[in-house]
């Protein structure tokens, strides 16, 4: 039966709330039917106190074997490197990482705060937040750019803000079965199972995009939201269109244009306002292109594909 | 109905846009800064088409900046069988050959 623990650092428990919510599979699944001992979580743990620290001590001693150990949140190193602001039974919560990623089967960074630092990690970042192997897009983190657990791996990363609750039970149920040699991550360390399409990927907005034909305001039942409302999903590596939330609908099928929230550089433009939810253009051509597409191409292409657009596409399309 | 209230301010449109009514054409809108300062000037207009037209700094002709033609044609906010603008500020029937200064692609 293999152990989990998790544990959080500087979050928001958004990444608790999505896990408790998954459905394929749920959390209650990962117990009886794939056999995974939950030891401690912030939201289901039973120990308190003395008790949760001694089982804390048996799993650094190695006396616990500790199989899967999940992150959530940032590690939280303030003040001054000392990780006080986040103390956690008896200690630094950044000192329990250190020693439980090193007796850790595998690691599993789960939402944006543990993968690249987040929310918390944005400038100026006051917490002096790290993720647990990478800081924004650069390599290293908090446990540095060698580091690989037991079992052989970098951290794994699932990244989102949150995490969609069935990639991270997925992930886990990969690793408690055996079958985390299989997994391949990309060069985030986010298993590619998830992270090489993109947002865009089934999204039901395609054919706007493709005629060039925009939503001007959320929730509108036509138009893409790539060329006014900051749309980040052709360069967004995410499920997010292919394993729908709540297994209705996305951001992007309800108007809503998608924020880039697995990528590392995430909440993009610091969050100044007036930035998130626009497109930002230079001389009025979009600043961030649709991965792999070049300005001059984007252009031509654009103004070809809105001279041909049919009647229908300015039309609602979408019914509720 | 809409297409009938068009056709009559998209000709009261051009009579003012050939007549050389003068627009603010420029500065164009060149960066993010200037776009949402143009817009809110738009929002805080009260419903007047001269006005708005200044403001958002129409031409009955494309503008070429930095070697791109700017016409309404080939602007995002553009719907080619309506021949109309839909960016929410403004939101007017437009010609394809027009242009202004809050031209997207
Ligand atoms: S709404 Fe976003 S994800 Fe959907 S087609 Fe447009 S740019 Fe792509
Ligand atoms: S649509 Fe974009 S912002 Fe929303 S959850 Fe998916 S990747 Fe994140
Ligand atoms: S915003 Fe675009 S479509 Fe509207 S008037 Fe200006 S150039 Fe024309």
């Amino acid at each position: 039966m293999p152990n989990m623990l998790w544990l959080q650092g500087g979050a928001c428990s958004g990444n608790t709330m999505s896990f408790l919510n998954a459905e394929e599979p749920s959390a209650c699944d990962l117990v009886t039917d794939f056999g995974i001992n939950v030891l401690w979580h912030p939201s289901l743990g039973l120990e308190l106190g003395e008790n949760l620290q001694k089982m804390l001590n048996g799993l650094v001693s190695g006396e616990i074997p500790l199989d899967i150990f999940v992150f959530e949140g940032s590690v939280v190193n303030a003040p001054n490197g000392t990780g006080q602001w986040n103390r956690f039974a008896g200690r630094a919560m950044k000192d329990w990482v250190s020693d439980l990623c090193k007796v850790a089967g595998y690691v599993v960074a789960v939402g944006d705060c543990a993968t690249w630092g987040g929310i918390p990690a944005t400038a100026p970042n006051p917490s002096d937040s790290q993720g647990l192997q990478f800081l924004k897009r650069s390599h290293g983190g908090y446990l540095g750019t060698g580091y690989t657990s037991k079992a052989g791996l970098p951290v794994i990363n699932v990244p989102g803000c949150p995490a969609h609750p069935d990639w991270i039970t997925q992930i886990v149920v990969a690793v408690a079965t055996g079958r985390g040699g299989e997994l391949t991550l990309d060069e985030f360390q986010r298993p590619k199972t998830f992270f090489t399409s993109f947002t865009q990927t089934g999204c039901t907005r395609n054919m706007h995009f493709a005629y060039k034909v925009s939503a001007t305001e959320f929730g509108q039942r036509k138009g893409c939201l790539f060329y006014d409302l900051g749309c980040r999903g052709p360069m967004t590596h995410s499920p997010c269109n292919r394993i729908l939330w709540n297994r209705q609908s996305s951001k992007t099928r309800a108007g809503m244009p998608c924020m880039g929230c697995t990528e590392p550089e995430f909440p993009f433009f610091d969050l100044a306002p007036g930035t998130v939810f626009k497109t930002q253009t230079v001389m009025g051509v979009p600043k961030d292109m649709p991965t792999g597409v070049d300005k001059s191409g984007y252009i031509k292409l654009t103004a070809a594909a809105k001279a041909a657009s049919p009647r229908w596409a300015e039309e609602d399309i979408f019914v509720v | 109905m809409r297409e009938n209230n068009d056709k009559d301010t998209r000709e009261t449109i051009a009579t003012l846009l050939v007549s050389g009514f003068p627009t603010e054409a420029f500065p164009r809108a060149d960066s993010h800064e200037m776009i949402l300062d143009i817009v809110a000037r738009l929002h805080a207009l009260p419903d007047d088409l001269a006005q708005k037209l200044t403001v958002a700094g129409f031409t009955p002709e494309p503008v070429d900046i930095d070697g791109l033609s700017q016409s309404c044609e080939t602007c995002m906010y553009y719907l080619v069988h309506q021949r109309f603008c839909e960016l929410p500020e403004l939101l007017l029937p437009v010609e394809p050959e027009w242009s202004c200064r809050l031209w997207r692609i």
